[in-house]
């Protein structure tokens, strides 16, 4: 498993595909793909609105599962959390809900890359 | 030694902070609570952290404004969280310092650094979300960005915690 993460807009995803060989069409859109697709896609971007849609929809999130039908998948995801407490309670919970997430997926991860500017740094392994 | 954490909301910040009272081995462990339970979503939060505290020894002071009244002489290891609820409480609740709160709060760590052997303060990053606040939440960012500027230039170490990984931005990681 790989995370890569960083801000909107910092090239997190153009990193990934040149980064790891992946083909662009070979990526998977979390925002809008299969729920079941997290479990097969190679490279899965848009990782926080996965999330979200799992929350909306009220489905179970778990790591387990996703070790061991798709342990090679890279997870591109904007990093959330920097900002003031949003007074909408679902935005608050959607937040603090994508960081829990992404901290086990990140301690379970053989690399860890953040992307600013579009340059990345690895955090882990690497 | 004086280290603050900071990171994102759910960055594993806390989890990172009380991770770093344990090596540090330096007992007794005060916990300096700053949350202020005014609804059912911080009780949550608290006991939610208190589990996390479980079983690692902390007594627990709760200070919501005034740290330079808290004492924490006789402790070891003091954990202080988190600055920016201590922020908020000084600028927003009755007794807070307000406009003062910078000054105040400075105070406050330094006194707390001379009682004890360790200090841990975890902070927050509450700035780059992009918004456009209106001007209370402005100045809270800015109060909060200025403590956090002022801590670091104290500090023995700063660390950012993303996603549970650590990030070292001043001090050496072996030290102390």
């Amino acid at each position: 498993m790989i995370l890569v993460t960083g801000g909107c807009f910092q090239g997190k995803k153009a990193y990934a595909y040149k980064r790891f060989g992946i083909l662009e069409e070979k990526g998977v859109d979390g925002a809008i793909c299969e729920m079941e697709a997290l479990y097969s896609a190679k490279l899965l971007y848009h990782f926080h609105e996965y999330i979200k849609r799992m929350m909306e929809k009220k489905e179970e999130w778990s790591l387990a599962r996703l070790k061991e039908q798709n342990p090679e998948i890279i997870l591109v995801t904007n990093e959330l959390g920097y900002g003031v407490v949003p007074v909408d309670r679902f935005d608050r919970e959607y937040r603090e809900r994508t960081g829990r997430i992404c901290c086990e997926i990140a301690k379970e991860a053989k690399e860890v890359h953040r992307v600013i500017c579009g340059i990345g740094t690895v955090i882990k392994g690497g | 030694m004086f280290i603050v954490v900071t990171g994102g909301s759910g960055s594993g910040k806390s989890e990172y902070a009380e991770q770093l009272v344990l090596e540090h081995q330096t007992k007794p462990y005060l916990y300096l609570a700053t949350m202020y339970p005014f609804d059912e979503e911080c009780h949550r939060r608290i006991a939610r952290h208190r589990a996390m505290r479980r079983e690692k020894e902390f007594d627990t002071l709760e200070c919501y404004t005034g740290l330079k009244k808290a004492d924490a002489s006789g402790y070891g290891t003091v954990l202080l969280e988190c600055m920016s609820n201590l922020t908020a409480n000084e600028l927003y609740q009755k007794d807070g310092a307000k406009e003062r709160c910078v000054e105040e709060i400075l105070l406050g760590i330094d006194r707390l650094r001379t009682q004890c052997k360790h200090l841990i303060v975890v902070s927050n990053e509450i700035f780059s979300d992009g918004i456009l606040y209106e001007k209370e939440t402005k100045e809270y960012q800015k109060y909060l960005g200025e403590i956090n500027r002022r801590l670091a230039e104290r500090a023995d170490q700063v660390v950012e915690v993303v996603y549970s990984i650590p990030i070292l931005h001043k001090g050496d990681k072996d030290a102390g």
